[in-house]
């Protein structure tokens, strides 16, 4: 049926119902009173093309595959190391891997252990000679007596892993490193960012 | 979809089968989902230092005579590094390698690395596989030095590996443990 001839249909419904109203009740109109013939040549697939196109998933499924695999290669269980935001850690090629240590971080300012204040490293400096930094010593020696109260039977490790900004000075390193040795913890480790192995 | 094709069907029940793979499409972007939120991006390393240095013998005990080992000495001047090895008090020889300018970002003391492992082979008593012991480098630094340069010479000790035999397998094992030397 063309828009003609509904338009004709409107007409003579119009002469013999004269108070047919022009507002209709609600309902589907396409298809039915408009018939749209286009269109239905085109989805019963008579058109010359079939408007319904088949997508091949195998790739895409491949590609997800692969993704899951890597990121499930280098998922980490132990989960994420911070570091502070003020500190720009050195980098170095020749390391090993992270292990479970009280992080002592130390930057331009102060001395913190696992988040908590430890001293400042401005006193250290003003001082100019290697000194006992006392509040990190307190802090450290508590953490290894509440690792002994933990553990009694197992020989404590005396590990701690120092996350030092790169413009810090040697004596304040040195301050901490020998504080750090005093409270308990003569196994020091320096965190660096790994660096790619050179080529010589 | 996934389907399974058996051929033409002669029975009243279909045998061509098809796969609805929606489901498993989006486990999949699930499980991507929570690898990428949970994923850490930035990998830290450690490099390892120690502060073990023998103290003063033991009163209560008779002092047993031991020829002292021998120690590297690594000394930070402004231009050259030295490497002195040392028995006890006596220096036994002594090198030095020429400190190039700190260029760029990153740090690195190549030169270094190969005199000391040089040195290494000539001088140290710790070379066997099954020996278990590593040698000691101290480190010698002027207080000023930034904690960058001091991390740069470090990993030139370590760059040094030796062959160790640890629970019947041969792995690679940095051939000196460092300290720091202090007044």
């Amino acid at each position: 049926m063309s828009g003609g001839g509904r338009i004709s249909i409107f007409k003579q419904a119009h002469h013999h119902d004269p108070h047919a109203h022009s507002v209709q009740k609600p309902g589907r109109r396409l298809m039915s009173k408009v018939p749209l013939h286009f269109v239905h040549k085109r989805v019963a697939g008579g058109g010359a093309r079939s408007v319904n196109a088949p997508l091949n998933l195998v790739a895409f499924i491949d590609f997800l595959i692969v993704t899951v695999i890597f990121l499930l290669m280098s998922f980490s269980a132990s989960g994420e190391i911070t570091v502070d935001k003020s500190i720009s850690l050195p980098t170095a090629e020749n390391v090993q891997d992270v292990i479970e240590a009280p992080m002592v971080a130390v930057d331009g300012n102060q001395v913190r252990v696992d988040g908590s204040p430890a001293g400042s490293t401005r006193a250290i400096e003003d001082l100019g000679r290697m000194q006992k930094v006392d509040e990190l010593f307190d802090l450290l020696k508590r953490k290894r007596e509440l690792w002994r109260s933990f553990h009694p039977n197992k020989p404590f490790p005396g590990v701690c892993i120092l996350q030092v900004d790169e413009g810090v000075s040697a004596l304040v390193v040195k301050s901490v490193f020998q504080t750090a040795a005093y409270a308990g913890y003569p196994n020091v480790s320096f965190m660096v960012r790994k660096r790619g192995k050179s080529a010589n | 979809m996934g389907g399974v094709d058996v051929g033409p069907t002669k029975g009243k029940r279909q045998t061509n089968l098809e796969i609805n793979m929606i489901p498993f499409i989006d486990l999949l972007m699930v499980t991507i989902m929570f690898l990428l939120i949970t994923a850490v991006w930035v990998s830290f390393s450690r490099m390892n230092a120690n502060a073990q240095i023998p103290g003063p013998p033991d009163p209560t005990k008779e002092i047993d005579p031991q020829t002292p080992e021998k120690v590297l000495n690594v000394l930070v001047t402004d231009t050259e590094f030295k490497l002195v090895w040392k028995q006890g008090a006596t220096v036994v020889s002594e090198s030095t390698s020429e400190r190039p300018k700190a260029a760029g970002t990153e740090l690195r003391y190549d030169e270094l690395a190969t005199k000391i492992e040089t040195e290494w082979k000539a001088q140290s008593s710790h070379q066997d596989q099954a020996d278990k012991k590593q040698d000691q480098a101290i480190l010698q630094v002027d207080n000023r030095l930034p904690f960058k340069e001091v991390i740069a010479v470090l990993d030139a000790i370590y760059h040094c590996k030796r062959k160790m035999v640890i629970d019947n397998e041969v792995k690679d094992f940095p051939s000196f443990n460092m300290s720091f030397s202090v007044r």
